[in-house]
C-alpha cells in the first residue's frame, strides 16, 4: 500500500477558447500559477473542472497534457468519474499509464443503484488500478442518487488493498467520523481528505489533505489554512476559516460560472464556462466583481499571472 | 438566574412505570444525578425524552418536577415545540409561570413553513415571554426545515431575547453561517452542538453541547468539551471518535436504546412509549456488552 498523502491540493479549472475548446495556452498558465502558489498535488477535471462538459477523449488530452506540463514537480490525481462502471475503470486505468498520481471516483451519475451495485461500481474503479483510489463523497451535487456510508466504505477497505480514502464534500461531522474512526482500525493510514474549504472541522476529525478549486481566487490565505490546520491549532484557524467561507458564500448564488468570473476579475483570464452551465451576465460580472473588491483581505492576493 | 450556556448541557429523558405512566420520583433522582455529575444546565423535553409521546399536561407536570429538582443549581429551560403552535405557546407561558430559566424551541413540524412564516413563529413566541429563548435547528429531522443564515440574522435583529440556538444540523457549512451571521449581530450569541458533536465545532465557535450519552457517560462528555474547549486537538478527536461510537448505539430507536443502555449503568428509567419500541433483553445485553467494551462500565457512575 501507497503513502502517497495528497496534502494541499488545487482543483484548476478547464479554460476554454472562445468557440468553447479547451485552451491549452491558458492551461499552461493555470498550472504555472497552481504550482508558484502552493500546490502540493493538482487533482484535474474535478467538478470544478467541468469534467462531465469533457468528451472521454477531451479528458485524456487534459490528463496528459497536465501531467507532461508538472514534469513531475507535484503529484497528479485523476478524476475519473462516469455513470458506467466499465467507461470508469477504463479512464482510471488509461489515467495510472498516463502517469497519475492515484484517482479519484464519485458515487454514479445519472443512475440510483442499490448500494450493492455502488459497492461493485468503486470496486471495479479501484480494483482496475494499483495506484491509490480515493472515493469522492459529494451528495449536494449528487442529490439523492447517493449510496455511501461508512458500511460500504469499510467493504471497500476489504476488497481493495489501494483504497486510500475518501474526499469528503458532504461537510457531514457525522458521516466523516464514522468512516474514519472505523476505517483507522481496519487500515491505520486510510485519509480522511477535506473535500472542499471547509477545513477546520475536517481536520479537528481526522483530515489530513484538502481540495481546494478557491486556491484559484486566494491561494496565499488557502496555504494559510491548511498549515495552520495541520499543526492542529484550530481555533487559530477560525479567522482565515471564516474568511474562506465568506469567499465560497460570495460566489454561491452566481452558480457554477462564479469561479470562472472571480478568476477574471482577479485578472486571470479563463474564459467561460461550458454549455449547459450559464456563464455570469456583464451585469453579473460587474457585481460579483463588486462583491470580492469589498472582500478587504482578497487585496493581498495575486492578481494576474 | 441569568442563562449561561457553556459546557456539558443535559437534557434528561422521561423515566416511565411499566404502565408507561410518568414515573416522577425517579425522574427527579435522574435530574439530580445529572446535575451531581457536571451538567451545566438542563434542559426538557427534548425529542430524546419522549416530548411527542406526553401529553401537555404531563409536559407541565413534567416542567415543574424539573424546575423543583434542580432547585435553582444550575438553568432550567423548557423545551415548549409542539405538534399545534397553540400548544407550543401554552407551555411557554406555563414555563415562565413556573420559574424556568428560559424556552427552547424548534421550527414548526409536519408543515414544512416557509421561512416567513418560521420568522412569525418565533416572533410571535418570543415575544409572548419575558423569558431568554433557545432557537433549536434540526434539518434532517425536519426534511431540511431549518434556520438560514438569513433567517436568524432577522430574527436576532427583532428578538432582544433570542439569546443561543441548538444547532444540529452537524455540517460544516451550516453550522458556520449561523455562527458567523449570529455572532455579527449579537456576539453574545451561544451555539450549542446537538450530540456531543465538539470536536469539529468547538473550534468555530460553539461553546457546548446537549448531551446525547450524559446519562451513559457523563465523565466521558465532559472530558471531550474539557479537551476540545482547551484545544487538546488529538485528545478531543478520539473522546469524539468514542461519543460518536456511542451515538451510532442510540440513535437507532432513539432514546429506546439511550433507556435500554441505562439498564447496564444501574440507572433504570423504565420503557419507551409506542410507537417507539421498549429495548428488548437482547437489546440490552447488546448495548452492555459495547459499552463494556468501550470501557463505560470501569469509567462512569453506576447507579444513582
Amino acid at each position: 500500500m501507497s503513502t502517497f498523502i495528497p496534502g494541499l491540493v488545487h482543483v484548476p479549472v478547464t479554460p476554454f477558447t472562445p468557440d468553447l475548446k479547451i485552451d491549452f495556452n491558458t492551461f499552461e498558465k493555470i498550472i504555472a500559477f497552481h504550482l508558484q502558489h502552493g500546490a502540493q498535488a493538482l487533482a484535474v477535471q474535478m467538478h470544478e473542472g467541468e469534467s462531465v462538459s469533457l468528451s472521454d477523449l477531451e479528458q485524456r488530452k487534459v490528463l496528459d497534457f497536465v501531467i507532461k506540463t508538472v514534469k513531475g514537480k507535484v503529484p497528479v490525481i485523476a478524476h475519473v468519474s462516469d455513470p458506467g462502471t466499465a467507461i470508469a475503470a477504463d479512464r482510471a486505468q488509461y489515467a495510472e499509464r498516463a502517469g497519475a498520481a492515484a484517482v479519484i471516483a464519485t458515487s454514479t451519475y445519472y443512475w440510483t443503484p442499490p448500494a450493492n451495485m455502488v459497492l461493485e461500481h468503486f470496486a471495479a474503479i479501484g480494483g482496475a488500478v494499483k495506484i491509490p483510489f480515493y472515493v469522492l463523497f459529494t451528495p449536494d451535487e449528487l442529490g439523492g442518487t447517493h449510496h455511501i456510508n461508512a458500511d460500504m466504505m469499510m467493504k471497500l477497505i476489504d476488497r481493495l488493498p489501494n483504497f486510500a480514502g475518501v474526499a469528503d464534500a458532504s461537510l457531514d461531522w457525522q458521516f466523516m467520523i464514522n468512516v474514519v474512526s472505523n476505517a483507522w482500525r481496519k487500515r491505520p493510514a486510510f485519509q480522511l481528505v477535506a473535500g472542499n474549504e471547509y477545513m477546520v472541522s475536517a481536520g479537528a476529525v481526522g483530515a489530513t489533505s484538502m481540495f481546494t478549486s478557491l486556491a484559484a481566487i486566494a491561494p496565499k490565505r488557502l496555504q494559510k489554512l491548511y498549515e495552520i490546520c495541520r499543526t492542529e491549532k484550530y481555533f487559530d484557524a477560525r479567522e482565515v476559516q471564516e474568511d474562506i467561507v465568506v469567499l465560497r458564500q460570495t460566489l454561491k448564488p452566481y452558480g457554477r460560472g462564479a469561479l470562472k468570473a472571480a478568476m477574471r476579475a482577479m485578472g486571470r483570464d479563463v474564459g467561460q464556462v461550458r454549455p449547459p452551465l450559464d456563464p455570469l451576465s456583464p451585469a453579473e460580472m460587474e457585481k460579483l466583481a463588486a462583491d470580492l473588491k469589498a472582500l478587504k483581505w482578497l487585496s493581498s492576493e495575486p492578481t494576474g499571472w | 438566574m441569568a442563562l449561561i450556556l457553556r459546557g456539558v448541557m443535559q437534557s434528561p429523558v422521561t423515566p416511565l412505570k411499566e404502565d408507561f405512566s410518568l414515573d416522577i420520583p425517579t425522574y427527579e433522582k435522574l435530574v439530580d444525578f445529572h446535575v451531581r455529575t457536571g451538567a451545566t444546565a438542563i434542559s426538557w423535553p427534548h425529542h430524546k425524552a419522549e416530548s411527542h409521546n406526553l401529553t401537555k399536561e404531563e409536559r407541565m407536570r413534567g416542567a415543574e418536577a424539573t424546575v423543583n429538582a434542580v432547585h435553582g443549581r444550575v438553568p432550567v429551560s423548557i423545551h415548549v415545540s409542539s405538534m399545534s403552535v397553540e400548544d407550543a405557546m401554552e407551555l411557554a407561558q406555563h414555563a415562565q409561570k413556573i420559574g424556568a430559566d428560559a424556552i427552547i424551541a424548534i421550527t414548526p413540524y409536519f408543515w414544512a413553513p416557509s421561512p416567513d412564516a418560521i420568522y412569525d413563529y418565533f416572533v410571535r413566541l418570543g415575544t409572548s415571554i419575558d423569558l431568554p429563548m433557545i432557537a433549536y435547528n434540526s434539518p434532517a429531522y425536519l426534511e431540511g426545515v431549518e434556520f438560514t443564515a438569513e433567517l436568524i440574522e432577522r430574527l436576532l435583529l427583532r428578538l432582544p431575547n433570542l439569546i443561543a440556538m441548538k444547532e444540529a444540523s452537524f455540517n460544516s457549512e451550516k453550522f458556520m453561517e449561523i455562527s458567523r451571521v449570529a455572532l455579527k449581530v449579537r456576539p453574545s450569541f451561544s451555539i450549542v452542538a446537538g450530540v456531543e458533536f465538539l470536536a469539529p465545532s468547538v473550534p468555530l465557535g460553539c461553546v457546548g453541547s446537549y448531551s446525547s450519552a450524559g446519562a451513559i457517560c457523563p465523565n466521558l462528555c465532559t472530558a471531550l468539551f474539557d479537551a476540545s474547549i482547551n484545544g487538546r486537538s488529538a485528545e478531543a478527536r478520539e473522546l469524539q471518535f468514542k461519543l460518536a461510537a456511542l451515538w451510532d448505539l442510540f440513535r437507532d430507536q432513539y432514546p429506546s436504546s439511550l433507556k435500554g443502555g441505562m439498564v447496564a449503568m444501574g440507572r433504570y428509567v423504565g420503557p419507551t412509549r409506542p410507537p417507539l419500541p421498549t429495548a428488548s433483553k437482547e437489546r440490552e445485553a447488546f448495548i452492555a456488552k459495547k459499552l463494556e467494551e468501550l470501557g463505560i462500565l470501569d469509567t462512569e457512575p453506576h447507579g444513582w
